[in-house]
């Protein structure tokens, strides 16, 4: 018994590391370890540290008490937190509208289009400019008697007639999220026109000779090829307006009536300094994105079925084995 | 073979790598603790002046450190200053005009526009500059930061205001330049409207606003809020306390414990009278038309030019009212119209201190002081930028405020320093903090109807009162 063991090589690192199964794994292991190092500390130890915060009363600077769960109580007793998440339903409505004009430009302008290139270059240079620089756009195109009143002038308004854009409080949040659509809505078209050029042209040939006309071709043909990337677009567009920050931010600096819910955790956490509570705001709105991410999931699930027939398959083959397992236990029974 | 070659020269790689960051670590574990350095407090730091440095008051410019060889950088607030088009005295003259006298100090000079948040962040990185303004920091911290300049009654006979920011009898920072408050106005606008006497009550003051809303209508706004700017709009808390009271020690220890410091006192005086003055303005159309749009920069020169009557800024802005146009004449700066038994008070107070990093190398901290000796009493910064005097016997300025009493606040008194701080973040209120966005609500508020005065004040007046339970604040009456 012993002798034998003694044969057994006992392992030998340097041998191992040298051997072609050692070096894959040391490569291996090489480089995964940077991205996750780097994974590690720009994402999930601020995170971790950002989830402790939330459990004291702290300023940047000081002394630091632990409270429990004190700040998130207040999070929800304060008027101005929850109030603010009303705000984004602005911005939802502005996301959706902005999907929709998306879509339709991206479909004309993946056909032949006279000056389509030029077009498309148009309509994403606003993405393409700083939000800061967007905020002094805005703020000027919407001063009273400027830009936008002025066009609208042109068009046969009377000033009287039209309202403050940012200082009439029913108006002021449509204003900002104009802005967001006008500034977004050019990326989003992008996106759309790479995934509708993957389409395969002969299937417009076929739905052609079968007199299909172009707006059944958009519902039979385009949609349906193209959906995950609108629902990914959806998806992006839902947290992303969950957490707008930039327009109001710049613009009204949350002012009247437009402070989202960022932009008064940044006051929270940046004029009062308590930065406890901060956090669990961000906790807070962390969990209420993946509850939508989570719910959009579902809701997709149910609008796509067939898509997931390969899914359905899988239940069912798994029902049939769990069928004949319980057949074979019962005969087994039987037997005895 | 070639494959097997890479691939052992990136294992021996990344094994040095990991070596020697192991190696690394062990190497400071021996020395010192980690961690030390930055943040903890070090008691060295508080005691100054240390051996080898001559301290700010026994520096003298004309003969000490003449041959000193360092590089130090400068992290302030005026960005303005870093522009060629000032028409004062920009930064890159000061500095040259320093090389002059100290041609071996290298001075790097930093700007944001964005100071009390940026420098907050510095500060918390633990690698700062050397010289910064004191942003909003907790007293008790200032040793971890900065060093000390000496004991209070040394600097006293250096520079005004030398108790703003002392903790435990030492002085952190000396002023940049001292302001005061009031409002800058036109005096051609003024003149021309009729308003032939400054105004010294609230009601006088409006009934001025109400003249030149008549005589200009449209063409010149009697009062304008920058309310977009936000900053702006904090200022307003400047004048509650020694302005509004002619009692010094009203913001710093009588806020601090009076119940329901908002409530209208029937008298014109107070914070009531201070804010009520902006509701009524904005309330009788006295204001600018859209209040979300206006512009910072260009209200500059509309004042300048006389399409803006008046507004409510600090002193600093009176140099900058001048330089925006071709009317430096018309440009005036008068007391705030809060009358107090007859008499009419200005606060005055430093503003952005300097501080030099404790945790420089002593060499760095010598050229610092020298640096910011030379900047209070040599460079002629403060009287350029329109400020009250900073050095200790001082008289110069450009200010001019007749009969005025300039007061000045008293500090917290002992133990209570950090707790306006803590009742303005507990409240919200953040009271000369930047609570800029209490004070646009009073405008919003008075546009559009829907809160009366008395309903906003009695608000504020609750949180206050909360913040003051939470801290266990002993409130008198």
């Amino acid at each position: 018994m012993a002798a034998a063991v003694k044969e057994k090589e006992p392992f030998n690192l340097a041998k191992w590391a040298k051997s072609r199964k050692g070096q894959q794994a040391l490569i291996c292991a090489a480089f995964i370890i940077i991205p996750l190092l780097l994974l590690f500390v720009f994402t999930y130890l601020p995170f971790g540290k950002m989830v402790q915060f939330s459990f004291f009363k702290m300023k940047y600077t000081g002394r630091r008490t632990y409270v429990g769960l004190q700040n998130y109580v207040d999070v929800f007793n304060r008027k101005d937190c929850f109030g603010a998440l009303k705000l984004c339903l602005y911005y939802i409505v502005g996301a959706l509208i902005q999907l929709v004009i998306a879509l339709f430009l991206a479909t004309i302008l993946s056909f032949k289009v006279k000056g389509g290139n030029l077009f498309k270059g148009l309509l994403f240079f606003p993405y393409l400019i700083s939000g800061i620089a967007i905020g002094f756009i805005f703020k000027f195109f919407y001063t009273r008697g400027f830009v936008f009143d002025t066009i609208l002038q042109w068009c046969g308004f009377k000033l009287e007639n039209l309202p403050y854009w940012l200082k009439d409080t029913s108006v002021n949040n449509w204003s900002l999220v104009a802005t967001s659509v006008w500034r977004y809505m050019g990326q989003m078209m992008v996106l759309f026109i790479g995934a509708i050029m993957s389409v395969d042209a002969e299937l417009y040939e076929a739905a052609n000779l079968d007199g299909a006309n172009k707006f059944q071709q958009f519902i039979h043909i385009i949609l349906p090829s193209i959906k995950t990337i609108v629902t990914l677009n959806i998806i992006l567009a839902i947290t992303g307006s969950l957490s707008a920050f930039e327009q109001p931010f710049v613009i009204t600096g949350g002012a009247n009536g437009t402070g989202t819910y960022f932009v008064i955790m940044n006051k929270v956490a940046h004029t009062s300094q308590k930065v406890g509570l901060a956090s669990a705001m961000a906790v807070v709105l962390l969990a209420i994105i993946l509850i939508c991410a989570g719910l959009q999931q579902l809701f997709f699930k149910f609008v796509f079925r067939e898509a997931d027939s390969d899914e359905e398959s899988y239940k069912a083959k798994k029902a049939r084995l769990k069928a004949e397992k319980r057949a074979r236990k019962a005969m087994a029974k039987g037997g005895k | 073979m070639k494959l097997k070659r890479v691939a052992a020269l990136a294992m021996a790689g990344t094994m040095a790598v990991s070596l020697a960051a192991c190696g690394g670590k062990t190497d400071e574990g021996t020395t010192t603790t980690p961690g030390t350095e930055q943040n903890t407090p070090t008691t060295e730091a508080a005691e100054a002046p240390q051996d080898g440095i001559i301290s700010y008051a026994d520096l003298n410019l004309d003969s000490d450190c003449k041959d000193l060889t360092a590089s130090i950088s400068f992290f302030n607030n005026r960005t303005d200053l870093d522009s060629d088009e000032y028409k004062g005295t920009t930064w890159k003259q000061y500095i040259e005009a320093f090389n002059k006298d100290f041609p071996n100090i290298e001075v790097k000079v930093l700007t944001s526009t964005n100071y009390a948040e940026d420098s907050l962040t510095h500060l918390q990185s633990g690698d700062y500059e050397t010289v910064m303004c004191i942003p909003a920091v907790d007293k008790a911290d200032l040793s971890t930061y900065f060093m000390s300049y000496g004991d209070l009654d040394t600097m006293k006979g250096q520079v005004n205001y030398a108790d703003n920011w002392m903790y435990d009898n030492q002085v952190y920072g000396v002023p940049s330049t001292a302001t005061t408050q009031g409002i800058v106005y036109n005096k051609k606008v003024f003149a021309d409207a009729g308003v032939s006497s400054l105004p010294t009550t609230p009601d006088e003051f409006i009934d001025a606003l109400k003249k030149i809303k008549d005589k200009f209508g449209d063409d010149c706004v009697p009062l304008y809020t920058n309310y977009a700017a936000g900053w702006t709009m904090g200022a307003w808390d400047d004048y509650i306390a020694n302005t509004a009271t002619g009692d010094t020690t009203y913001k710093n220890q009588k806020l601090l414990h009076t119940k329901d410091p908002f409530k209208d006192y029937g008298d014109g005086t107070h914070p009531y009278a201070v804010y009520k003055i902006l509701y009524d303005a904005v309330a009788n159309g006295l204001t600018e038309d859209d209040y979300t749009t206006t512009d910072w920069e260009g209200s500059k020169s509309m004042l300048n030019n006389g399409q803006i009557g008046c507004m409510v800024l600090g002193s600093w802005s009176y140099s900058q009212m001048m330089a925006a146009g071709d009317h430096a004449d018309d440009v005036g700066y008068m007391p705030f119209p809060i009358t107090v038994d007859g008499k009419q008070y200005a606060s005055s107070g430093p503003d952005y201190n300097w501080a030099i990093n404790a945790n420089a190398t002593d060499d760095e901290k010598q050229a610092a002081l020298v640096f910011v000796k030379w900047m209070m009493t040599k460079s002629g910064y403060n009287y350029n930028e329109g400020g009250l005097p900073v050095v200790a016997g001082d008289t110069e300025t450009k200010l001019d405020f007749g009969s005025v009493d300039f007061v000045s606040d008293e500090p917290a008194v002992s133990g209570e320093e950090d707790l306006l701080n803590a009742l303005n973040a507990d409240s919200e209120l953040n009271i000369s903090n930047g609570g800029n966005d209490k004070i646009q609500q009073i405008i919003e508020h008075a546009a559009n109807g829907d809160m009366s005065f008395d309903d906003i004040m009695a608000e504020w007046n609750q949180k206050w009162s909360d913040a003051q339970e939470t801290e266990g604040v002993e409130v008198t009456e």
